[in-house]
This record gives C-alpha cells, structure tokens and sequence, in this order.
C-alpha cells in the first residue's frame, strides 16, 4: 500500500508540451508511472515521447480511465484548469504552479470540496511512490522503496530527507509535498491521518517551517489520534521574523509562526525531534525503522 | 503589497466606509487648513506607531507645524517618515475591531470581529481571546445577513444598518480587489455614528496582473514614501526577482529551494556561522538566473565565503552549472566558493563544474562545515 497512489494509477498530465511538462513527462514514464495522456489546449492529436496529447480533459476520459492529474499549468491559469479537472470527476489533482491567487485557491479548494476532487498544493512538486508511481518532480536517485511516510512543505527539503534515508537504507512509503502555501489543499493534519491508516507506513517524517499554525494543528493530531512514530524537523529556526522565507506561507507574524512554538508543541504531542535531515535516519532506526 | 493607512482607508471610501475626512501632509508648512483639535499619523507601513510615539494629538497651529517638523525627521521601527496623515480627533465611546481575511484552516473568506478593538489582534488573542468572533463563510454564496446580524450582537451594535453596509463594503472590497487582508482597528462608535480610525489592507501580490493600474498608482506612491536605504544587492534582487534577504554575517547563501534555504541557514548558524543573506532562487531556475543570484550575493560587500547549496527536482543542475560557468567567465570570484549539488541531471552540472576547476560536495553538513571554515581561515590570516 501507499497514500494516495498506487502503481495503478493512471496519470494525465496538464501541459505536457511545454519544456517542464514534456521533461518530466519522460522521467516518470521512465520510472514505470503509467502516464496515459497529456492535455495542453490547442496540441490535441500530437505525441509527447509517445503519450497521446489532447485539447481537452473530457476528451481524453473518453479513451483513459484518469485516476490522477499532475498539473503544470502557470499560476495565471491555475485555476480554470484545476476546474476543468474537478468537472471531469478526477479524485486527485496535483498542483505544482507557485504564485496563485489566494482568491483563486479559496475558490478552487471549496469547489474541489464540494465535488469530491483531492488537490495537492499548490507549490508543490507532488507526490511520490517510490517503485510504484510518480506524481512529481523528485529526482529519483534520492527515493527507494521502503516503510516511511514523508511529508512536507517544501520540495527541495524532502529530497534532502529522502537521500538522507535512502543512503542510510531507509526507504520511503509515500512523500507527499503539500506545498509552500500560504492556502493548502491538501494539509499536514490530512496527511499524517492517511499515513496513519496505511498498513505499510511504520513511521513519519513531518517536515514543517515558520508561519501560520498548520504545524500546530499537526501537532494536535499526533497528541490525539497517532500511535505511528512521528520525527519532526522545523527549518526557519534561524530565520528573522517579518520577511517572507522564499514561500509564500514561510513568515513569522506572531509567536505561533516561530519555529521553537513549533517544536515546542510538536516535542509535547510526542514527536521526536531532528535538527538536520542526517539525524532523521538514526532516529528513525532507534524507532525500530 | 501593504498599504499606508492613508492608502487602505482612500479605497475603503471608495466602497462607502466612513472615515475622517484627512489630508495627506508633506511638510510643516501645510498645516495651515487643519481644524483643531487634530490628530497626526505618521504614515509608515508597520503596526505598533501609537507607542514608538508616531501619533500625536495638537491643539493649534504652531504646535501642529513643531510636531509635524519633528514627525517628519524620525524613524520609526526602521522606516522613515515621509509623509504624515492630519484627521480632526474624533469623540470616542467604544473601539471595535474588523477583519477580513482568508482562514486557512477552512480555505473560506472568513469576519474576525472583537469588541476589544484598539489593540493588536494578537494582543487581543493573548488578553481577550474569550472575545474574539471568528465567522468563516461560503466563497460562493458571499456573507450572509444573518452573519451579519450575528457578528453586531457579539460587538452590541447599536446602529446594526451601517455597521451591515461597512461589513458588505469590505467583503466587496476584499473580493474585487485581491486583498488578503481588510482590518479595520479601531472602528469607532462616536457620537456621529461608525468610523473607521485605523486601517490596514494587503493587497495579494499573487494577483497584482488583475489589478495593473491600482498597483500602479499604490506602488508610485509607496516608492515616494517608502524605504530608499536599499543595499545594491537588494535593489539587484529586487530587479531580478530573486528572494533576497539581507542577514548580518558573512557567509553568502544561494539555495534553489526555500526549505533548503531555512535549512541551510539553520545549519550555518548552528556551526558557528553568520549568513550574510538568504537567497532563494525558486523552483523553475534556469542558468540566467543562477548567474544573476551570484551577482546579488556577491554585490554584498561583507561576504566572505559563498555557499551554493542546490538539491534539484524542477531544477536542473546541468543549468545550474551552466549558470556558476556564466558567472565566472563574466568575472572571477574572489571569496571561496562551495558548491553542494545534487539531483536533476547533477552528473552532467558536475562534469561542467569539474572543467573549471570546482569539486562539488554531495554532503549538506560537510559543505555547511566546509563554508564556515574557510570564513575563520579567512578571518585567521587577517589577525
């Protein structure tokens, strides 16, 4: 088992002749995810590295069961094409643009809701099963296939968790990056709640930053609801309050935003705490990983 | 974007909130059409003016033209004051509080409103928390009446008709505008009805391409106003749309993630070390603009060591070193130079890399460690 993905699922992605799209199409094609389809407005009937491409998500349904879709559409047109897939009745949608409007996002997340859609990000670079499916961006020498759950805010701190494990031989469940925020689809709190029902996920890496409360709210949940191990690292412990930390959602307004409020109320919850992505294997093994 | 409150409460007349009719002041001499008693603010883009004294009651001429000389000259919380907003001083019998903003627990549109208005929301939260209303609502049905009626009883609204209108003025405000935040604090009951005393609106830069000539003209007017004691390599970053974030130590930053970005400065500092900035060049970077965040970073002349700590998923690192190579061809780097790659096509950047004489690290804490001593070895040789 795996969160959200399995190696059935059957992936479209949206934009996938544009220099990202078609890049990335052929890394996960060539790691044995079964991408089925593209769609970019205007390219229907071409190929991408042998993909069918089509103007219109409904169009591709006809022929494919779509069961997930990796997005890689700008910001400005976030939000138009996030509805055309929650209109195709797609349970999972994966947003990988940075910079949309929270305006959009409040939109886009409530008629997701409403219609039964999964939206991962936006900011993200998706989701990964490692061995099973790719629905992102991750590099690949950084991933094995393993007992591990990871979560995170930010992409390129995953993967420095992910070869922190993997050299360490731990391999990973499902990693799910969420996204920079400052608006979540999918958030920490789900997440960990879907980790926490996964018969093969042992243990949890929760990787969180300054800002907001999200981490908080994580946190009730471990205290509440999880007897899987959760080891926590918060970055931005150095970081000066009031500036925006290259994410959107990444500032310190108030005492709940700093790091140490954080940690704190993670370490109370039961979380063990890792200051770098090399103490994060040794914990996990004295775990019992 | 962050508005002055001269700003926030100009566009909330706009949409039919009252405010106190106020003029925008530029120097001492222009006082003369004030009615007094009045009321000074100095107009700065950050909370907490009343105690670092940048609001002032006066009674006549002479002593507003003194305070206005005086206002004008200082600084407060960093930001110098360029511009003050003159009101007449308004009756108070009650401060409430107003806001608007997106709760991003539920994602939906969400009222805040408190009866202990005047004070910092935060400052409400930690001595009042018991009279907060939180009132999240549908962003497609838009605010209901009975919200409405609901959030007056909470503040005893006598006058519930304007204080419905405000409320409606500041959802369509918040919506067709982009805002993040609409705050009114305080919103004054007075002997002639609602006021709103204070204000502050953010803007959502996200969407600044709906609103081009609004941010236009708000940004004009914040440039005049605003800081001008930028380093160069903030302008450059700010040219360069590049997350730049100047720090007081000398080790220079560049990071192709803003985790790994936290990351990396928590690393450095916990070392022994001091950033000299935090450098974030985003997810979809390519060799330009590599090139161009070592031009930033290196534009400080306080650094002494520059890390490049890169670990690609979107990012490629054969652009990445394409980007290093660029940058040195144009000119040499003086300061000792590490690079941490890995990820994306890091076998071909490594090679490039390689050909100009730089062994990159795969090891995060070994180049951190790498990086603060070549900064006490530098150090060293001087003493």
């Amino acid at each position: 088992m795996s969160i959200l993905i399995d190696q059935n699922t059957q992936v479209l992605i949206q934009g996938i002749t544009g220099t990202v799209g078609s890049f990335q199409a052929r890394i996960m094609r060539d790691s044995g995810t079964r991408v089925v389809a593209g769609v970019t407005p205007g390219k229907g009937g071409a190929e991408v590295h042998g993909i069918p491409v089509y103007d219109l998500i409904e169009e591709a349904a006809v022929r494919h069961r779509i069961d997930a879709v990796l997005s890689f559409v700008p910001a400005r047109s976030a939000l138009d094409a996030a509805l055309e897939v929650i209109d195709a009745g797609i349970p999972l949608l994966v947003l990988t643009a940075e910079g949309v409007p929270d305006q959009d996002m409040v939109k886009l997340v409530r008629y997701a809701a409403i219609n039964g859609t999964t939206v991962v990000g936006p900011d993200t670079p998706g989701l990964v099963s490692p061995g099973k499916c790719k629905l992102g961006v991750h590099p690949n020498r950084v991933l094995k296939p393993g007992p591990v759950g990871v979560l995170s805010k930010s992409g390129a701190l995953s993967y420095e968790v992910c070869k922190a494990l993997t050299e360490q031989g731990i391999g990973q469940s499902t990693i799910v990056g969420i996204g920079g925020g400052p608006l979540w689809g999918l958030s920490q709190q789900a997440v960990l709640r879907l980790f926490q029902q996964d018969p093969e996920t042992k243990a949890v890496v929760l990787l969180g930053e300054v800002g907001g409360t999200m981490e908080q709210e994580a946190a009730a949940y471990i205290e509440a609801e999880m007897d899987k191990p959760v080891v926590a690292l918060i970055v931005g412990r150095a970081a000066p309050a009031g500036s925006r930390m290259g994410h959107a959602g990444a500032i310190i307004e108030g005492e709940e935003g700093t790091a140490a409020s954080k940690i704190e109320a993670l370490r109370k919850a039961g979380a063990w705490i890792a200051h770098r992505p090399s103490e994060i294997p040794l914990l996990l093994r004295r775990l019992g990983v | 974007m962050r508005l002055f409150e001269f700003q926030a409460k100009r566009l909330l007349a706009e949409c039919g909130v009252p405010v106190p009719p106020g003029i925008l002041i530029r120097s001492p001499s222009e006082v003369a059409g004030l009615a007094f008693p009045a009321v000074l603010k100095a107009q700065v883009p950050v909370g907490g003016r009343g105690k670092a004294g940048g609001i002032r009651v006066v009674h006549h001429a002479d002593e507003a033209r003194m305070a206005v000389e005086e206002l004008l000259g200082t600084r407060i919380r960093g930001y110098p004051v360029r511009a003050i907003l003159a009101e007449p001083r308004v009756k108070v019998s009650r401060e409430l509080y107003l806001a608007l903003l997106v709760d991003p627990r539920t994602n939906r549109p969400m009222v805040i409103a408190s009866a202990a208005g005047g004070m910092e929301i935060e400052e409400i939260a930690r001595q009042a928390p018991e009279q907060i209303v939180r009132k999240p609502f549908d962003p497609f049905i838009g605010l209901p009446s009975h919200l409405i009626r609901s959030a007056g009883k909470a503040l005893a609204i006598q006058d519930a008709p304007t204080f419905g209108a405000i409320l409606e003025a500041m959802v369509g405000l918040f919506t067709s505008q982009d805002a993040t935040l609409v705050e009114i604090n305080p919103l004054a009951e007075t002997p002639d009805g609602l006021v709103a005393l204070d204000a502050k609106i953010v803007l959502d830069d996200k969407a600044a391409y709906r609103h081009t000539e609004l941010f236009a003209r708000l940004s004009e007017e914040q440039k005049e106003l605003g800081r001008t004691d930028k380093t160069p390599a903030e302008v450059l970053a700010e040219e360069r749309r590049i997350t730049y974030i100047l720090l007081e130590g000398e080790i220079g930053l560049i990071t192709d993630g803003a985790g790994t970005g936290m990351l990396t400065l928590d690393l450095i500092q916990e070392a022994g070390g001091r950033p000299a900035n935090f450098c974030e060049m985003g997810g979809l970077a390519n060799a330009e603009i590599m090139a161009q965040a070592m031009e930033v970073v290196l534009a400080n002349p306080r650094v002494k060591a520059l890390l490049i700590s890169l670990i690609g998923g979107l990012t490629r690192m054969d652009e990445m070193a394409e980007g290093i190579v660029r940058y040195l061809e144009r000119q040499p780097v003086t300061v000792p130079l590490i690079v941490r790659m890995c990820g994306t096509q890091e076998e071909v950047g490594k090679a490039t890399l390689r050909r100009v004489g730089i062994e990159p690290f795969d090891d995060l804490d070994e180049a951190v460690r790498r990086v603060v001593q070549a900064v006490e070895g530098a150090s060293a040789c001087r003493s």
